[in-house]
């Protein structure tokens, strides 16, 4: 009720971020799923619950659940809830190599455009690589 | 019932402005916000919706009920929050709660304490003494305790800090959690309107010029930059759906509706280095009323 019971089951979302606020719980939702944190079969807030929590309205968190139930993410039972699918870490592991490709790839147009060649983009690379580890 | 409150056709004349026609759906469940500039007709709407002024046409019916006809029946389940209303009377909040809960059945005490709670309220306070921001948050009390059906707020969380406004989210979120009750609430923070709000309505010059699911009418627009070849301006006036911002020499700035043909237009027109950049409600607003002053 008025007591702040918060959850938190999700990363923060903020309108500062990137994307807008449903791509982010999209995105916080796949990366709990990928993680291992939000295990298949296990259930997740009702549209309402996610709202008051992150605190936005329910569409929002209506619209992000829906994309992630296309996804295979998710999917829904109809007077029950909304549950993690079993094959739902695969999926959101998918998309997040799709998204990988597609943020290297726009690292491989900018590192061009600033004259770098194969062989640079390379060890460019390999020296972000170095400095993750 | 699938809606909450239904306006048809509303008209309502004054000598310098008429609201109207106008037509607006809120649909149950939602947290609609109602937005527009300075006299566009948003509390001219809100009041003759609880009675406050007569209307010249058209009917407004909240959970079917008739706002003229059925007016008690409707005061009893719709709960309404204005700026302008002042409990000073009552000298303390205690007395101010007392007073109002007698009107009520549905008054929850135990929601009550837990506003208080929230809102930094206790009975004692002298309503007087209290600060703009309190008084808000009193006024927003003695609406939710009645678990009104409908709440409808003119300009709730005005004069609030950043702190306050969000527990008045929380607490609207909350209202709404059970899908059965509705809010209609005006305000000119349309940041957190577009957070907030699952519907919005714009309306502009007494007339509602876009309404729909908040986040369908933001993902709608662009702003969009294109260029024309030098020295060419743009070969016939620009179609609905576009509306020209600024242009410098042969750039151009302008809003472009998605859903117009105002894009395939462009192309025609030889527009070249076509970009779109997504928008907010905010700005999505500034380029909506700032019409007059470019053309």
């Amino acid at each position: 009720m008025t007591n702040q019971r918060k959850s938190c089951l999700l990363g923060p979302i903020s309108p500062a971020a990137d994307g807008t606020l449903y791509q982010q719980i999209v995105d916080r939702l796949k990366r709990e799923v990928s993680e291992g944190r939000l295990k298949p079969g296990a259930p997740l807030p009702s549209f309402r619950q996610l709202a008051e929590e992150l605190l936005v309205s329910v569409i929002t968190v209506k619209r992000a659940y829906e994309e992630l139930e296309r996804e295979g993410i998710i999917f829904r039972r109809q007077g029950l809830g909304t549950f993690v699918a079993e094959q739902g870490r695969d999926r959101s592991r998918e998309a997040k190599l799709a998204a990988a490709r597609e943020l290297l790839s726009g690292g491989c147009r900018e590192a061009a455009e600033a004259g770098l060649k194969p062989a640079e983009v390379l060890s460019l690379f390999h020296e972000i690589l170095k400095e993750r580890k | 019932m699938t809606n909450a409150i239904e306006i048809r056709g509303l008209v309502k004349k004054y000598p310098h402005f008429q609201l109207g026609p106008l037509d607006l759906t809120v649909p149950r469940g939602a947290i609609y916000g109602l937005i527009g500039p300075n006299g566009a007709g948003k509390t001219t709407t809100i009041d003759l919706m609880f009675g406050l002024g007569r209307n010249d046409a058209g009917h407004i019916r909240v959970l079917g009920l008739d706002h003229r006809a059925d007016d008690v029946q409707l005061k009893q389940l719709a709960a309404y929050v204005s700026p302008d209303l002042n409990f000073q009377v009552w000298g303390k909040v205690g007395k101010a709660l007392r007073f109002v809960r007698g009107f009520y059945p549905g008054w929850d005490d135990t929601y009550c304490s837990a506003l208080m709670k929230a809102f930094h309220l206790s009975a004692g306070d002298r309503i007087a003494t209290l600060s703009s921001g309190a008084k808000t948050k009193l006024s927003l009390l003695l609406a939710l305790a009645r678990r009104p059906e409908v709440l409808v707020l003119d300009e709730p969380i005005t004069g609030l800090d950043a702190v306050s406004k969000q527990q008045v989210f929380r607490e609207l979120l909350e209202a709404v959690a059970d899908g059965e009750r509705t809010v209609l609430v005006s305000s000119h923070s349309l940041s957190d309107i577009e957070r907030f709000a699952d519907h919005v309505g714009l309306l502009k010059n007494g007339r509602l010029l876009l309404e729909g699911r908040t986040d369908e009418v933001v993902d709608r627009y662009r702003l969009v930059e294109f260029f024309t070849r030098n020295g060419d301006g743009l070969q016939s006036p620009a179609p609905d759906g576009l509306l020209i911002l600024r242009s410098n020499e042969n750039r151009w700035h302008a809003l472009l509706d998605q859903k117009s043909g105002a894009q395939e237009w462009l192309q025609r027109q030889g527009a070249r280095d076509v970009t779109l950049t997504r928008l907010t409600l905010e700005d999505l607003f500034v380029a909506l009323f700032k019409e007059e002053e470019v053309s």
